[in-house]
């Protein structure tokens, strides 16, 4: 039997479907980046015997819609629905995912449409910094690349291999169902049954990478895009593997310094000097040590100041930590709001996939409240030193240069200053 | 079970105040399993309720009949302005206290401003619902407005607008169409307000403000999800009780905008790797008879991969990367915007053409009944989406209620576009989407 997840609620008359396969982006070759999210997408375009256009025309009238979500570590296709019309949803979910045309036609228009996709995020400085830090931070690492590819390597794929990945790892693999919403677990169980096959032969490739490495000393990357009067600032450096003990404490700690409106980092660069309409820090986390950054948008004239500003701020976390008022304030921020991470079905459901998918311990979702009240004051001070090296920086701002390079190169203990046009393909 | 009027009356029982005392004013039935109940306190403010124990959360949102249309020239963006300035110190709290107690309780709190409204919302933990009334009843009266505190939300809003306009080319287009398809109405200044004039507001203006458009009688409370209705209005009253009973701003009759007769076409020139189109055609206000089947004539050409612009133009054509097309949901009319996202080496006069041919053959034959119950179905599970949370069905009810003046009226909506025929979208499509009722914003890559 299929593993299956349900997740009951009759309050409205909906369903979410999803079924999701263990193999991501992390599979795409090197030098074929895209590979594993164009063969999701090529999938997408329809079944056999159907055009797409019926295909499309079908989900449609049934008040359906279905997407495809590739990540490092999964392919998720979801399909919502009105609850009256799941039934017929199933089977056309099952050719769809099963028995996809994976046409010439369709590859061709969807290659085009990557290609468009990637050009047209130049016009996204806030998205253009996030994928520069990624890159600078991570270097050759696999964590550096794009879900959707570059230009070069969306070139280098090709039709068969877009086919053989699907059959392979999707079509062939392991996978997960889950539904939620007005659905009980016994009519779920059934549909799943007549309608979905039983797990394909193919045994899941590994998506395991090796260790990600900090790059020692502070570099500076400008993103050069003329006419800006404003800029997107990430500045940050390795933070924790999903599995690191040291996980919670720094979840807390990150939140008392830089995930609320009411911490420090907010507090000094919008409430205090009005430098940007947002101030905040992510902790990402993933098998291997992902990334810590704080996140800003100030204007041009003080972006170099609130760039210092902010590494003073973390400095000053790193070396005095939290104080207690704010280790409970930060404890009682994650635990009360949590009702918000569970108030959907859906919500409930992805956080179960989660578990299945990305190797998140099942205790991290069940026992929440206890691992963040459970961190002391020791334990999230000695987890951010321990964690977050603030001599090892990466910090990338999109700016039109000439206007801030020569104040970020003065910014204390950088090492190197890079200059990368926007365009650069 | 106990009437709403009964324990109403209970809650009045003692209370001399005339401005604390509760009116039950109905209540109605919200989609098949809700009800949404109406009361109003003796200063004017109107309260909505709807128990929904989906999740132990409730949403607490607060309407105001303010937005950027009360604004004058000279003065736009105060409205915006003056949202984030509620964030602020009030008598009773000092500066950082809103945000500290509401985070320490889980909730997210926060604001958003438009044309004819402003909202200030909280989704919190059911159990904080006590400090949700106290701190926002607080705010609607007691508000301190500093210097230090002005000036530095007047650099915030600043890098709001250089974030969301100056450096961003969909939001100076967007900027440039409302500025030229307007020539009297207010909407035809930026919510955010022009730079020259956010850098030039006085602690004064706020001030000025605060008191002409921040009070009961010009706020409805809405307040969903999973709460005990009574001890809710009990502390309402007892919270808003205080408050004065003031007139409603007196409404001005605004300019009536002249008829389009001709197209008009503006040139953006920007960083942008890309041709794109941007059209505002002159549309109906939101109440209008005749949105609905403009909504479904926006579902039919737009609404998702079936629709026939986004066939046309991304996958037969290719003319596009992308197609989008809305209906701004204004008090009074608007405009109905189309986006054309330009593919990489093709021309933007052939997506105009192309457009032009498509509006003219859904106005000539109008849709087919199959394209009718696509769009209604797509519709159906959009709105059923936008009622997943409390804080999702809080905004749907804020918003109906504020600009359609029935908080429920969203369910009557939804059989609104049950009932459009082919004929209404054919008429529609006719009579608002026409080349010399629209402006046009063609933005081109800057050499």
């Amino acid at each position: 039997m299929t593993s299956l997840w349900v997740e009951s609620s009759d309050v409205l008359p909906l369903v979410d479907v999803e079924v999701a396969f263990p193999v991501g982006s992390l599979l795409d070759p090197v030098g074929r980046e895209g590979l594993a999210q164009m063969a999701g997408h090529l999938a997408r375009r329809g079944p056999t015997g159907i055009s797409q256009a019926r295909f499309e025309d079908q989900l449609a009238a049934l008040g359906a819609r279905v997407s495809v979500e590739v990540t490092m570590r999964s392919t998720r296709i979801r399909a919502t629905v009105l609850r009256r019309n799941l039934e017929p949803l199933l089977p056309l979910l099952e050719r769809l995912i099963w028995r996809p045309a994976l046409r010439a036609g369709d590859f061709a228009t969807l290659k085009r449409q990557a290609e468009g996709t990637l050009r047209s995020r130049l016009d996204d400085d806030q998205t253009l910094g996030a994928l520069r830090f990624r890159k600078a931070l991570f270097g050759d690492h696999p964590y550096s690349r794009t879900l959707g590819g570059t230009a070069a390597s969306l070139k280098r794929i090709d039709l068969e291999r877009a086919r053989r990945f699907y059959r392979r790892h999707v079509a062939g693999g392991p996978f997960i169902v889950g539904l939620a919403g007005d659905v009980t677990h016994e009519d779920a169980e059934s549909l799943v049954q007549r309608y979905f096959p039983s797990p394909g032969a193919s045994r899941p490739v590994t998506s395991d990478v090796k260790p990600t490495r900090t790059r020692r000393g502070r570099h500076v990357i400008i993103v050069d895009k003329p006419e800006r009067t404003q800029t997107q600032l990430f500045i940050g450096t390795l933070g924790a593997r999903t599995r690191d003990p040291k996980l919670f404490p720094l979840i807390v700690s990150n939140t008392a310094f830089g995930g609320t409106f009411s911490g420090p980092l907010m507090q000094q660069v919008r409430g205090v000097r009005g430098w940007s309409y947002g101030a905040y820090s992510r902790l990402l986390h993933s098998a291997q040590r992902d990334a810590w950054y704080m996140w800003t948008a100030p204007s041009s004239e003080y972006s170099a100041a609130c760039a210092a500003l902010q590494i003073e701020l973390m400095e000053r976390w790193v070396d005095r930590g939290i104080k207690k008022t704010e280790l409970t304030f930060a404890q009682r921020y994650l635990i009360n709001g949590h009702c918000f991470d569970r108030d959907t079905p859906s919500k409930r459901l992805e956080s179960n996939l989660d578990v299945e998918l990305l190797g998140i311990p099942r205790r991290y979702v069940d026992k929440y409240d206890a691992l963040v009240s459970g961190v002391t004051q020791a334990d999230a001070v000695d987890a951010t030193r321990a964690r977050i090296r603030p001599r090892d920086l990466t910090i990338v701002v999109v700016a039109t240069a000439a206007e801030v390079a020569s104040s970020f190169e003065a910014l204390p203990g950088v090492s190197s200053l890079e200059i990368v046009p926007f365009d650069r393909r | 079970m106990v009437a709403p009027e009964l324990w109403v009356e209970r809650l009045n029982r003692g209370v001399a105040k005339r401005n604390a005392r509760w009116t039950f004013v109905r209540e109605q039935a919200f989609g098949d399993a809700l009800t949404l109940r109406r009361f109003r306190l003796g200063n004017g403010l109107t309260v909505l309720t709807l128990i929904d124990r989906a999740a132990p959360t409730v949403s607490y949102h607060t309407w105001f009949r303010v937005g950027s249309r009360h604004e004058t020239a000279g003065k736009t963006g105060l409205a915006h302005l003056f949202e984030h300035l509620m964030f602020n110190e009030t008598r009773k709290h000092k500066h950082g206290d809103f945000d500290r107690l509401m985070e320490r309780a889980g909730a997210e709190a926060n604001a958003a401003t438009w044309t004819d409204w402003t909202y200030y919302y909280e989704n919190a933990p059911r159990d904080a619902l006590p400090l949700l009334i106290e701190l926002e009843a607080d705010r609607m009266a007691n508000l301190v407005l500093r210097a230090p505190q002005v000036s530095s939300e007047k650099e915030v809003v600043a890098n709001e607008r250089k974030l969301r306009v100056e450096d961003d080319v969909e939001g100076k287009a967007l900027e440039m169409l409302y500025a030229n398809a307007f020539k009297r109405h207010p909407y035809r200044w930026p919510t955010i307000g022009w730079m020259k004039d956010i850098r030039g507001f006085t602690v004064r203006d706020c001030q000025q403000f605060y008191r002409t458009h921040y009070s009961a009688a010009n706020a409805t409370v809405v307040i969903a999800g999973d709460f005990d209705e009574r001890k809710a209005l009990r502390l309402v009253q007892k919270q808003y009780g205080t408050l004065p009973k003031t007139n409603p701003p007196v409404s001005v009759a605004l300019p009536k905008e002249p008829a389009q007769r001709a197209e008009r076409v503006l040139r953006l020139e920007a960083p942008t790797p890309t041709e794109k189109l941007l059209l505002g055609y002159q549309a109906p206000e939101f109440s209008h008879p005749d949105t609905p089947a403009l909504v479904l004539a926006s579902e039919v050409l737009f609404g998702g991969r079936s629709s026939r612009l986004h066939r046309l133009f991304c996958l037969e054509r290719e003319v596009a990367l992308s197609v989008r097309g809305s209906i701004s949901p204004f008090v009074d009319p608007g405009l109905f915007e189309i986006w054309i996202f330009v593919s990489h080496g093709r021309r933007r006069q052939d997506a105009l053409a192309l457009l032009d041919s498509e509006l003219e053959r859904l106005g000539s034959d109008g849709p087919t009944s199959v394209e009718l119950e696509k769009a209604a179905a797509q519709l159906e599970l959009s709105f059923l989406h936008s009622m997943e949370t409390a804080g999702g069905k809080a905004e749907q009810i804020g918003f109906y209620e504020t600009v359609a003046h029935d908080g429920a009226a969203v369910f009557d909506r939804l059989a609104g576009y049950r009932a459009v025929t082919a004929t209404d979208v054919q008429r529609v499509v006719r009579k608002y989407l026409r080349p010399s009722r629209r402006t046009r914003v063609e933005i081109l890559p800057s050499a």
